[in-house]
């Protein structure tokens, strides 16, 4: 977001553009080639099954370092915040350790002796029976029930789908069951069972943190992603689906969710030509297909014969008069009727306007894959010629930018639909106000739209049949473009963002930030935690941010255990070559900055 | 699977203060999974002298599910069917808890009697009636306990008479009447399924 404020020196219109490129030292390819580089640290996260305990850690270690706390009571906290550690900490400071233990279940037993020692026999209150003390468990509430009873409880719980909150057996008692007892109790009678409660109380990171996502594909992957900060973002995972994390669907921005909800239900049910068919058209009495009037009287016949009049839609007789019908007679013709026919019309060519240029671009970046392959034949047959020009990073570089900057001009069509039309912010802007943003954002609409079409045609130059100097002017002319459409809808998020969505007084839409480099794609969590609570947070290394690559090396030594081999197993190897590929948990948010 | 041991205790227990609490536990079955369960009318309502009789049947999971309970005896009150006879009580669905037994549950039913809440209704028509009014309700609750809660004015020998005429011996036709309570339909039914 930073970036977008030094928008303003670096933009070029498109005038501007062509003498620039006379100049060739305008714009480093070096500079070029950096924008590629794979994003440094990125701030989504995929969640894969593995690493689904690591990822909770941090979280987890927060409220256990500062309530003192055990893993499972923390664990009950967490799920009963749902896992929003700040509204959590609020609550501690509001309410009092006392209250946020006692609402959430959890009851920290300070002797955590076995109290059952002093009689052998102690009472069932759930089966009434007389049992040994050793087949008796005591929870940190206090309340005792035979092993036997624990069980079948458990078992009725995790079967009812509530693993997460399994409550004490004592009427009105409010504790959360410890899930130790839990695990190992069923797992002596049921052990799928054990393992379906250790599943559901782990994806409760996910199902109940409006942080962390399913990813939506489908069939899923399994993945889940995780955000950091913003929930309006666009993420890709690692199965390779780009979707918007707010709302699921395929990346729509500049678009808001709710606009995109809106045109996709549109698109889908086509209602703009439904509407017009109903105010177009009337059905035939006899036949009941619909008949559109082209010109001439009231007097209407349809194509199977049977004649009628357009005004009420009643069968009449053939003969007319400029004034009457035979056999028929009904009211003078409507006023208020043709201006909902006048509204439907102009509602329509409006839908059209917009639909028409939506689609063209969309069926553009449909054809991208095979565009891609084309243009990469072209680079490797320039790169097996004899030529002093061996780099051609700059073609795959372009046609990422075309891609993407097609994405951000296909949806800007149903933004503008939405923002400037009556359905949404009719309330909002008058119509002067309305006009005047509706011009300033259709300038730098079309100027976008101009520049994406002359980077297109000039990734399409049979540039491996040119010759060099020919080539070197391509490449200048594709590396100018690439730069002037970011910056375009760099200014067009910028615009819709500040001046056209910042301005609504209900603050109900909100759009993914624009990133230059395409959708962020989900970096992977290591999954080098054990389950238990380490002691080397402390004894980290302060300098283990200077280098992605060494501090790999640096793990807390109390980590070591047999789980290691599992470690930095990592599905894309080149993700190896930039810092920040190691994200460790324990460290406080600065040194992770740092990195 | 039910636990029947803790069944049959709860049964024990619940017949040794039968006097002091008013509640009866019977089985209609031999299996111990369907229960009939019979609760007096509480003192100072519109139900007082009414003996109300309850159908309940334990599913597999008792006691960590709960009893599946309805009224048999047809009840006008806003928590509970004025058709089907079904209750709307937290400690029957989400609320109940292994250390609760049908005793506690009845009394719980008892009590929800002389305390209805017709803010979270069963039958909305009841419900609306309670709210708007109160004296026609207290009305139509006092005459349905009238109506369907009280023991038929026929006395015990005509009972046993009645349903000895039907083919059943003496000695089974009192033993059933005395363990349902002198209800001479709630009888029949546990001479038929016996």
């Amino acid at each position: 977001m930073d970036d977008f404020m030094s928008g303003d020196e670096d933009y070029y219109d498109s005038d501007h553009s062509e003498s620039d490129l006379d100049s060739p030292d305008i714009i480093e390819n070096d500079e070029a080639d950096v924008q590629w580089a794979p994003p440094k640290g990125s701030s989504t996260k995929v969640i894969t099954k593995e690493s689904l305990l690591a990822a909770q850690k941090e979280d987890l270690r927060r409220v256990m370092d500062l309530l003192s706390l055990r893993e499972h009571h923390a664990r009950t906290l967490l799920i009963h915040h749902r896992w929003d550690v700040e509204k959590l900490l609020a609550v501690l400071v509001e309410k009092g350790k006392a209250s946020l233990f006692s609402d959430a279940g959890v009851t920290v037993n300070e002797d955590t002796g076995s109290s059952l020692s002093f009689s052998s026999e102690v009472m069932c209150d759930i089966c009434m029976e007389e049992v040994s003390a050793d087949t008796a468990t005591k929870m940190d509430c206090g309340h005792c029930f035979c092993n036997e009873c624990w069980t079948g409880h458990f078992i009725v719980k995790i079967n009812e789908g509530q693993s997460r909150r399994i409550r004490c057996m004592a009427h009105k008692c409010n504790a959360i069951c410890d899930e130790a007892i839990v695990r190992n109790l069923v797992s002596k009678k049921h052990p799928d069972l054990a393992e379906k409660f250790d599943r559901f109380l782990l994806e409760s990171y996910i199902e109940d943190n409006k942080m962390v996502k399913w990813c939506p594909s489908t069939p899923h992957c399994g993945n889940a992603i995780r955000v950091e900060e913003d929930e309006f973002c666009e993420v890709e995972c690692a199965c390779g689906l780009q979707f918007c994390f707010s709302c699921l669907s395929e990346a729509h921005s500049p678009c808001s969710c709710w606009m995109w909800e809106l045109w996709a239900k549109k698109c889908r049910d086509e209602s703009e030509t439904v509407n017009w068919i109903t105010v177009h058209t009337k059905p035939c009495p006899k036949c009941h297909k619909p008949v559109e009037k082209n010109g001439g009287c009231n007097l209407v016949s349809c194509i199977c014969g049977q004649a009628f009049c357009w005004l009420c839609g009643g069968a009449t007789g053939r003969d007319h008069t400029w004034s009457r019908i035979t056999g028929h007679s009904c009211g003078r013709y409507k006023e208020d009727k043709a201006n909902k026919t006048e509204r439907a019309k102009r509602d329509l060519y409006r839908y059209m306007h917009y639909h028409n240029r939506y689609k063209a671009h969309t069926d553009s970046f449909k054809l991208e894959s095979k565009l891609k392959e084309t243009i990469l034949e072209k680079v490797s047959i320039s790169e097996e010629r004899e030529s002093r020009l061996r780099d051609f990073s700059w073609v795959t570089n372009g046609l990422c930018r075309l891609f993407r900057s097609r994405r951000v001009l296909s949806y800007s069509y149903p933004f503008a639909f939405y923002m400037f039309g009556d359905e949404l912010f009719r309330d909002e802007m008058d119509l002067q106000e309305r006009e005047i943003k509706q011009h300033l954002f259709e300038d730098q609409q079309q100027q976008l739209e101009a520049n994406v079409e002359k980077l297109s045609k000039n990734l399409e130059e049979p540039f491996d049949q040119y010759p060099d100097d020919k080539v070197m002017e391509i490449r200048m002319q594709v590396i100018n473009l690439s730069v002037i459409t970011d910056n375009l809808c760099k200014k067009m998020y910028e615009c819709i963002e500040n001046d056209l969505l910042g301005c609504l007084q209900l603050g109900t839409h909100n759009i993914a930030p624009y990133k230059s480099k395409g959708i962020e794609r989900a970096s992977e969590l290591s999954t080098c935690w054990t389950t238990k609570p380490n002691t080397a947070d402390n004894c980290l290394p302060l300098d283990c941010g200077t280098s992605g690559g060494s501090s790999e090396h640096d793990r807390p030594s109390g980590s070591g255990s047999s789980d290691d081999s599992g470690c930095f197993s990592r599905k894309r190897p080149r993700k190896e070559g930039f810092g920040g590929g190691f994200f460790d948990l324990n460290l406080p948010a600065e040194v992770i900055d740092r990195n | 699977m039910v636990d029947f041991g803790r069944v049959q205790k709860e049964l024990q227990e619940c017949s040794r203060d039968m006097e002091a609490s008013g509640i009866k536990i019977a089985p209609v079955s031999d299996n111990l999974v369907h229960l009939s369960g019979t609760i007096p009318g509480p003192i100072g309502t519109p139900y007082e002298g009414g003996t109300f009789h309850l159908d309940i049947k334990l599913p597999d999971g008792y006691p960590f599910e709960p009893p599946k309970m309805h009224f048999v005896t047809k009840v006008w009150h806003p928590n509970i069917s004025s058709q089907s006879g079904a209750i709307c009580l937290d400690i029957l669905k989400d609320q109940w808890s292994p250390a609760l037994t049908l005793k506690t549950a009845l009394l719980s039913v008892q009590a929800l009697l002389s305390a209805p809440e017709p803010d979270d209704p069963q039958d909305a028509v009841v419900a609306q009636q309670y709210l708007r009014d109160y004296q026609t309700f207290q009305g139509t609750a006092r005459y349905w306990t009238e109506s369907f809660a009280k023991t038929s004015s026929l006395g015990v020998e005509e009972k046993v008479q009645k349903l000895m005429e039907m083919g059943f011996p003496e000695s089974l036709v009192r033993s059933a009447l005395e363990a349902v309570g002198g209800d001479e339909n709630m009888a029949l039914e546990k001479l038929c399924s016996s």
